[in-house]
Order: C-alpha cells, then sequence, then structure tokens
C-alpha cells in the first residue's frame, strides 16, 4: 500500500456499482421508513427487492471490471460475482419469507430490511476481499446487522438471549481474528494477500508467527461456519432467532465464511497445510460427527438443523482438507494437486449453493409453520399430520430432508458424491469413509421430520394457517432441488470455471 | 418407441405418475385407472422385448447410450442381456398385477398409487442401467416410494419398519457407493483414457489401475460389494430388517418387495460382482456355498416357527433365496441358470402366497395361522389356488419351482457336494412347514367365527391367474424363460470361471 496509484475513479467506480447499490439501498430503506409516515409498512419489502433485483440486473449487463479494486483492497472477478449473487438471491428469499411472517402477525420489523441489505453488504465484502483488513471490515459488516438481526425481536426473551449469545462469542472471535491478523501483518510486513503471497513464497516470513496468526485466524472463521469446537453458539442462536433469520444465517453466512475461508487456505495452502492441516482433520471429523450424533435426539425442528448445520460444516470442511491434502502427500500428489484443488473447489461452490437451496426450502416452511412468539412452535411433534393439512409444504420439507440427507436425486446427494470423490482423489479414503458413515447416520434424524409428517396422525395444537407466497417460493426452491440433483452438469460446470479464476 | 423401449418402460410409469398427482383426490376410479393404464404399457412393452430379444447373442441390446454429466463420465447407458430380460419382464408382469391388486387402497390413494409407479419406473432401471451410477441412482431411488409405502400404507408397526428397511438397505449402498467411487477412480475409459462408470469397461480387466489389481484391494471391494448387495437379498445375518418389513407392509408392496426387491441383491452380484471382480467371485464361492445353505435351513427353520402367515412366507423367502446364493457360488452352468430361473420362479411363486395371504387377511383382519381351520370348507377356490402357490413353493414336480431347484442342485453336487446335501434338508423342512401351515388353516372341522366370509372375488383371481398358469408352464417346459438367458449366463461363466 505504499505506492498509492492514482485510480480510474470510472472503472472503480463501475466496478463497486453492486456493492454501492447494496449500501445506498440499505440506507435509503432507512431513510425511506423514518421520514415517509404515508407509506404502508410493507412497501419496504418492495424497495429491498428492488434494491436486490438492480445488483443482480447490474452484475448481469454490464461488464463489471475485473481484478483488483481500490489498490487491491477487492479483487473482482467471478469468484466475488458468484457469491454476489447467492448472496442476493439467498436475500431475496428471506425478504419473502419475512415479509410473509409480517404481514400475518401484523407485527413489523422495519429495521430488518436495512440490516439485512447491510449483512448481504458484509457478505459481498468478504467474497471479494483481497486484504485482511477488507476480511474484518466484510465480516464485522456481517455480523454486527445479523446480531440485531438475531436478536431484534422485541419482548421475546429467546431471541434477545440468541442476538446477546451472539454478540459476546461473535466479539470474541473477532478478536482472535484481529490478533491472528497481527500476527501475520508482523510476519509478512503487509496485510494484502499479495504481500503475504509473495512473503510466504519467498520463504522470509518466520514461521511461528506465521503459524500462531493463521492458527488464530481459522478460529475467527470456525466461529463464522460453526466448526468444532466454536460451535457452542449455533444451537441456541438458530433456535432463538426468528425463523426466517435463521434460514439466512444457515445459508448465507455459512456461504461467506467459506469463501473467506476457502480463499484463505489457497493463499497460504503450503504453509497452512504443514501447521494445521493435522488439526484441521480431527476437526473436520469432529464436526461432522458431533454435529450428526447430537441432531439425533434433539426435539425441536430448529435445533435439529442447527447442529445439521454443523454436521454440513464438517462435509465442506472435508473438501478444505482434500484441497490441503496434496501439498503433503509427496511429488506423486503434488503433480495431481492442481486437479485436485480445482474439483475441490468447484465441489464446494457446488455444495454451498445445494445446502443453500435445501436448507431455505426447510427454513421457508418452518417459518411459516412457526406461531407467536413465547409459543414453542417448533417442535418436531406439532409436525404431525402435515401432509394432510398442508400437501406442499409437507413435500416441500420432505424434499428438503431428504436432500440434506443426501439421498438422491436431489442435489444434496450429487453435491456429498462431488465432495466425497475429491476426498477419495486426494487419497483420504478413510476420511470418506467417516464422512459416508456419518451421513447415514444422519439420515435418521432427517427421515423423523418425514416419519411425523406423512405418518403420524393431525395433533390437536398443530398450526393451520399457511402464507401461499412462502410456501409457493420453498416449493420452487423444492423443484430445484431436484433439478440440480438431476441435470447437476452444467452448474458444476460453471463452478469450475468460477473457481479456476481465483487458485493460484 | 421401438429405438427407446426400454426409456419407455422405465419412465412411461413416471408420466402416469405426473398424471396422476394433477387428477384431484376424491376422483379415486380415475386414479386407480390411470394408474392400471401407466403399468400396462410397461407390460406391453415387455412383451415386445420377450418377442424381440435375441437369444443368439451374449451382448447387450436395446442399448440407449447418451452423455449426462459429462464431468464425471457419467452416462446415461441402458441395455439388456439374458440375465437382465427375465428381471424386467418379473417387474412388469408384478407391477402391473399389484396395482390390480391394491384396487381396495382407501388411504390417499392418489399417493399411493404415484409412489408405485415411481417404485415400478426405479426398479426397471435397476434392471437396465448399464453404467453404475445410473444403476446406482435407480437403486436408491426405489428406497423412497418403498419406505413411504411401507410408513404411511403399513400395519400398526410400520413406522419401525419403515425406518429399519430404509437404514438397513441404505447402510449397503453406501458400502456400494464407496466400492463404486474406487472402480470409477482405478478403471480407465478405453477410448478417452478418462476415469469411467461404463460398467461395461469395469468388466474389461485390461482396464483395471495396478491399484486395482492387487488381490487384497480386490477382496475388500468384493466385500464392500458384497454386503450392500446381501442386505438387499437379506442373506443371514443381515435378514432382520425383512420379517418387519414384509409383515407391515400392505399386501401389493409385499409382493413388489418380495417379488422384485430381492433380487436386486442377486441381479448385483452377477451383473456386478461376478463379471467386475471374477477372481474375488471365485475365491469368495465356498463362502457363498456356506451362506446359501444357511439361509436355506435358518429360513426354513424360522418360518416353521411362525404363527403369522405372512411372515412365515417372509421367512420363506429367506429360505428360497438361499437357493439362488447356492446356485450361483457353483460357477457351473446348471447352477447359475437354476440360480437365475429361481430368482423369476421365486418372484412369481412368493408373489402367489403373498396375495393370497393378502386375500384372507382382507376378510377376517387377521393373519394368524392357528386363529383358523376349516378355511377349505368355508372358501374351497381360495383354498385351491392357496394350496397351488404352496406347493409350487415346497417345489413340487410339474410345477416351476421345482425345475430351478433341481437344476441349483445338478450343478453344486459336483462341486461343493457336503454343503449340497446339508441344504437339500431344507426341502424337507420347506415341505413340513408349508404341510404344517396348511393342514392348520384349511382343514379340520368347519370354523363357525367364518361362516360368512365369501370366497375369492373375481379380481383377486385376476392378480392370481396369469402368475399360476405361468408357474404351471414353467413347470413343464421352462425353455422360454431358460433361452432368454442361457448365452449370457453362460458367457458369464467363460468369464468368471475361465
Amino acid at each position: 500500500m505504499n505506492d498509492l496509484a492514482i485510480p480510474d475513479f470510472g472503472r472503480e467506480i463501475a466496478a463497486l456499482l453492486p456493492f454501492l447499490i447494496v449500501a445506498g439501498g440499505g440506507l435509503l430503506v432507512m431513510v425511506t421508513d423514518a421520514l415517509v409516515k404515508t407509506l404502508r409498512k410493507d412497501h419496504l419489502s418492495y424497495l429491498v427487492l428492488l434494491v436486490l433485483l438492480s445488483v443482480i440486473v447490474v452484475q448481469t449487463t454490464s461488464g463489471t471490471p475485473e481484478g483488483p479494486v481500490l489498490n487491491g483492497l477487492l479483487l473482482l472477478g467471478n469468484f466475488s460475482r458468484f457469491f454476489t449473487y447467492l448472496f442476493v438471491v439467498i436475500g431475496v428469499l428471506t425478504t419473502i419469507f419475512a415479509t410473509g411472517i409480517f404481514d400475518r402477525d401484523g407485527n413489523y420489523r422495519p429495521e430488518f430490511y436495512p440490516l439485512l441489505l447491510f449483512a448481504i453488504l458484509g457478505m459481498m465484502v468478504l467474497a471479494a476481499a483481497n486484504d485482511l483488513l477488507t476480511v474484518y471490515l466484510g465480516l464485522e459488516t456481517m455480523s454486527l446487522a445479523t446480531y440485531v438481526l438475531a436478536g431484534g425481536v422485541r419482548g421475546n426473551a429467546p431471541s434477545s438471549e440468541a442476538g446477546f449469545k451472539y454478540l459476546m462469542l461473535g466479539g470474541f472471535s473477532s478478536a482472535f481474528f484481529l490478533m491472528g491478523v497481527a500476527f501475520v501483518y508482523g510476519a509478512c510486513g503487509g496485510t494484502g494477500f499479495d504481500q503475504i503471497a509473495a512473503a510466504l513464497h519467498s520463504g522470509s516470513a518466520p514461521m511461528p508467527f506465521l503459524t500462531l496468526g493463521t492458527g488464530l485466524m481459522l478460529v475467527g472463521f470456525g466461529f463464522k461456519v460453526a466448526m468444532v469446537p466454536f460451535h457452542m453458539w449455533t444451537p441456541d442462536v438458530y433456535d432463538g432467532a426468528p425463523a426466517y433469520v435463521t434460514g439466512f444465517m444457515a445459508t448465507a453466512i455459512k456461504a461467506a465464511g467459506f469463501a473467506i475461508l476457502l480463499r484463505f487456505v489457497l493463499l497460504t495452502e503450503p504453509m497452512l497445510a504443514f501447521a494445521w492441516y493435522p488439526v484441521l482433520t480431527v476437526l473436520a471429523v469432529l464436526t461432522m460427527s458431533l454435529g450428526n450424533i447430537v441432531a439425533l435426539v434433539q426435539g425441536n425442528i430448529k435445533r435439529m438443523l442447527a447442529w445439521s448445520s454443523i454436521a454440513h460444516a464438517g462435509y465442506l470442511l472435508l473438501g478444505i482438507v482434500a484441497i490441503l491434502a496434496p501439498a503433503l502427500g509427496g511429488p506423486e500428489m503434488m503433480a495431481r494437486a492442481k486437479g485436485i484443488v480445482e474439483e475441490g473447489g468447484a465441489a464446494l461452490l457446488f455444495y454451498l449453493v445445494g445446502y443453500a437451496l435445501m436448507n431455505l426450502a426447510a427454513f421457508g416452511i418452518i417459518n411459516v409453520m412457526g406461531t407467536e412468539p413465547g409459543v414453542d412452535g417448533d417442535q418436531i411433534s406439532r409436525y404431525a399430520g402435515l401432509s394432510r393439512r398442508q400437501p406442499v409444504a409437507a413435500a416441500t420439507l420432505a424434499v428438503a430432508m431428504l436432500s440434506l440427507a443426501g439421498i438422491p436425486p436431489m442435489v444434496g446427494f450429487m453435491a456429498k458424491f462431488y465432495i466425497f470423490s475429491v476426498v477419495v482423489k486426494a487419497g483420504l479414503i478413510p476420511l470418506a469413509i467417516i464422512g459416508v458413515i456419518n451421513s447415514l447416520i444422519s439420515v435418521y434424524y432427517y427421515l423423523r421430520v418425514i416419519v411425523v409428517m406423512y405418518m403420524h396422525d393431525t395433533a390437536e395444537d398443530s398450526y393451520q394457517g399457511t402464507e401461499w407466497v412462502s410456501v409457493a417460493a420453498a416449493g420452487l426452491l423444492a423443484f430445484l432441488i431436484i433439478y440440480l440433483g438431476v441435470m447437476p452438469e452444467a452448474f458444476h460446470r460453471g463452478a469450475e470455471i468460477v473457481f479456476r479464476q481465483i487458485s493460484f | 418407441m421401438g429405438e427407446h423401449i426400454l426409456s419407455w418402460m422405465t419412465f412411461f410409469p413416471v408420466i402416469g405418475a405426473a398424471v396422476i398427482a394433477f387428477i384431484p383426490s376424491e376422483r379415486k376410479e380415475i386414479i386407480k385407472t390411470v394408474a392400471a393404464a401407466a403399468a400396462a404399457v410397461p407390460l406391453i412393452l415387455a412383451v415386445q422385448l420377450f418377442v424381440n430379444f435375441d437369444r443368439g447373442t451374449a451382448a447387450f441390446q436395446f442399448v440407449e447410450h447418451y452423455t449426462w454429466i459429462k464431468s464425471f463420465n457419467i452416462e446415461y447407458y441402458m441395455g439388456i442381456d439374458g440375465l437382465s430380460v427375465p428381471m424386467v419382464l418379473l417387474t412388469a408382469l408384478l407391477s402391473f398385477l399389484c396395482i390390480i391388486a391394491s384396487w381396495n387402497i382407501s388411504k390417499a390413494t392418489k399417493g399411493y398409487f404415484a409412489l408405485f409407479l415411481i417404485l415400478e419406473a426405479a426398479m426397471i432401471g435397476v434392471f437396465c442401467a448399464l453404467d453404475f451410477f445410473l444403476f446406482y441412482l435407480f437403486w436408491e431411488l426405489m428406497l423412497l416410494p418403498m419406505y413411504f409405502l411401507i410408513g404411511i400404507w403399513g400395519g400398526p408397526r410400520r413406522e419401525y419398519a419403515a425406518i429399519k428397511f430404509f437404514l438397513y438397505t441404505l447402510a449397503g449402498s453406501v458400502l456400494m457407493l464407496l466400492a463404486m467411487i474406487a472402480f470409477y477412480l482405478n478403471v480407465q475409459d478405453p477410448n478417452t483414457g478418462g476415469h469411467t462408470f461404463n460398467m461395461l469397461f469395469m468388466m474389461d480387466q485390461a482396464n483395471h489401475s495396478a491399484w486395482l489389481k492387487a488381490t487384497d484391494i480386490r477382496h475388500l471391494l468384493w466385500l464392500g460389494l458384497f454386503i450392500g448387495f446381501a442386505i438387499k437379498v437379506p442373506i443371514f445375518p443381515f435378514h432382520t430388517w425383512l420379517p418387519d418389513a414384509h409383515v407391515e407392509a400392505p399386501t401389493a408392496v409385499s409382493v413388489i418387495l418380495a417379488g422384485v426387491l430381492l433380487k436386486m441383491g442377486t441381479y448385483g452380484l452377477l451383473r456386478i460382482s461376478y463379471p467386475i471382480l471374477p477372481d474375488a467371485a471365485v475365491w469368495f464361492s465356498f463362502t457363498l456355498a456356506i451362506f446359501g445353505a444357511i439361509n436355506i435351513l435358518y429360513g426354513a427353520y424360522c418360518a416353521m416357527a411362525q404363527t403369522d402367515m405372512k411372515k412365515l412366507v417372509a421367512y420363506s423367502s429367506i429360505s428360497h433365496m438361499g437357493y439362488v446364493l447356492l446356485g450361483m457360488s457353483a460357477m457351473t452352468s446348471a447352477g447359475i441358470n437354476g440360480a437365475v430361473l429361481q430368482m423369476f420362479n421365486h418372484g412369481t411363486i412368493t408373489a402367489m402366497m403373498f396375495l393370497c395371504v393378502g386375500v384372507i387377511y382382507d376378510r377376517a383382519h387377521h393373519r394368524e395361522i392357528n386363529g383358523f381351520g376349516g378355511l377349505g370348507l368355508q372358501m374351497p377356490l381360495y383354498t385351491s389356488v392357496f394350496s397351488f402357490a404352496l406347493f409350487a413353493a415346497i417345489g413340487l414336480p410339474g410345477l416351476s419351482g421345482f425345475v430351478s431347484e433341481a437344476m441349483i442342485f445338478i450343478g453344486v453336487f459336483p462341486v461343493y457336494r457336503t454343503v449340497a446335501i446339508i441344504s437339500a434338508l431344507g426341502i424337507i423342512i420347506g415341505a413340513a412347514y408349508v404341510l404344517w401351515m396348511l393342514q392348520r388353516v384349511f382343514l379340520g372341522p368347519k370354523n363357525e367365527k367364518y361362516d360368512d366370509l365369501p370366497d375369492i372375488s373375481g379380481r383377486e383371481m385376476f392378480t392370481l391367474v396369469p402368475i399360476g398358469i405361468l408357474v404351471l408352464l414353467l413347470g413343464i417346459y421352462p425353455m422360454p424363460v431358460l433361452d432368454l438367458m442361457k448365452v449370457s449366463l453362460n458367457n458369464l461363466i467363460k468369464v468368471v470361471a475361465g
């Protein structure tokens, strides 16, 4: 950052347009809500949808410039664009789900909309970050917004607890991360990814500092993606937050976390492999196993999905481990390394999208089924006989559950297949076997939801109402889950192309 | 339809299921008619297959070959040979008859028939797939409708039975998945040099990598596949899901379960394990014979102890599948031909038995063997049909079961004499439990309690008679089915035993 070049403002602005739209949109929504008294509250949701759609339009139509912008603070390209699409789509669905609930309960949370946009902005920055400082900025923008989203249901104790818990633990993890940044900065003499790469390449950086620094940063990322042992917050926060926020957290934050983790792993690959590969392997196995085993005994569907999201973080970590493995595997492995890294990255991207689809479909339905605050509407037993009361909702949730369990022809199966075949290709057959056994265990608890919906008689107090827009949106996701499960080729190919651009 | 006959057979039921999804659920008669029509088309096509199938070649016929997922070299590759043709015919026939046999289903009719048609599609797909990935996909796809059919329309303990069935089978298929990925990474496509899921390439030993040529690895992969298929057959000690699933499943689902699904285990062994790992198959053959003998005797003894008619038939299935294993283990022409013929015959005979049990269950609402007695006087027609099925099951000469069992013993005797002699005891025990049941249910003084039971109805006869005729015809003249499979199976023996 020493040699500040005169930036080409036109290019910079054009490149940053999607970010500016989201940021400006967030402010606009906030101001509109405060100033325009005559506005009906639900019109805010249209404004949000308009902002998000215009991001897609701008990104698709104008060939936004690629490469580093803002003096290398951000790196724009297919990778960041891919994640922007993902976050925006998740945002659109979250807006639909949330608005459905606001409409039903007549209880608007106008602050929800700008916060959602700010969270998305943070994620976009995170996926495009090319400097540890931008990583931190993105991380904090995203986190601060989600703390409030999770805890912002006024007068609802579980929600407040969730928000507070997330805030406290999130604060800790940010501190760890910052400490790690400090060490890495000390070791490499810079925070830019390019500078770090150069320092690592020349071998001038002192190893102890680097090891410590990257380890501390892994703690920070591990917290965001709910990696054991930094997962403690997940069940409480997922359970306490309203379902539309939980769905957003489970999909978008996980995707953002893995986006930056992937960048980070590729950046520090050889060094990280020597220092942290064994640890990451053990943690991946623990994450899957603990998540799946604890999920077996949950009676609350949101808690169950929280533990399941921990388990899925474990599968995703397997992909990360597979990417790291060749660096340790000797010359024969090194020859295949590029292929494994590319396939591993593509598999991870595919998994994140598939995971977002199925989790959003599930939370979309759970969101509709939840009752007023204070009433525990998320007990699985309340879903009894849902297939007879609301066949579309039940079928959607069933598809989501089967996909999460990894049963063909759903996208969850293809996603797991891609990940596990990369793991096998990297020579980690025992890990693949553990992963497969884990996904076998998981089938039991996912199926239990289906059993309750389809095979139990209707319980007395089950919720009877319905929100057609949400159910239709979730149903569309269920269709996509099956479609991508049968026709994964085009999408997987796309993920490969996206990934190939960033692998350095 | 001529070009893509296998695809039509596989996917026409899916179209039927999609149509059913749009029929209002109150219009039950229309739903049933559509279902019957959708299942009739594969049956008609099956007849066409039977007529046009070239019996003189071991090559795959009616082949359809398209690229599907290019980056993993996964293909939509369908084709049939002498091993799969009898199974496809059996599936099409039983599925159609089972739809007719399900006419009484009143609970959620729409879902039942839609799922049944999807099940049929998946079953036919399994028997036609020549790409390992496609095979696996159909194999798994079959699980879902089966799970729902047992779990929603089953008996009192349906939930337990459905989950148990699902987890057992999935555990097996997961092992298969791992073996599949191992094959994929270690078999070279001779045309492109890349990895491949193509089963035909996998069968050619020249395409195997050095890793895959190591004996230990081959044995390990064989065991993985074997356990996967053994759960489906089911082979002792992996059989415990079967009695539960059968007892709880509705009649037609039991028929499919015993008539078609069990065959997939042995079909998988013959289609995948034998030709891809022939040396491991030889290495394992004696153990397989022992497993066969255990299945025969254990299944028969358990059947004898049952007081629930359906459970008895379920255990008899375990026993009869033991003969298939025994025949396969011998690797002689008579043995393997007998085994595949037994797969077909058991499919028809056990279907008759389950349908007959369903008939009495519909009327008396229980299946306790000791609760009946004297039914022969009350329901003479039913008694004769059921007796016919039971005699076929014990291998009465003149009925189809005899032919295949005799062939199996002829094939096994020169290879594993002691095992064959011990297994032959199973025939005696089989006769014992069947006749004992016959005596307790149909003979004896007339039971007042059942005075108002009507005899078997026309619709029920319609489902039983075609199978009965088949059993009788194949008992007298088995060549129509043997001709279909002879060439392919003898070729398989040449591949395996050299």
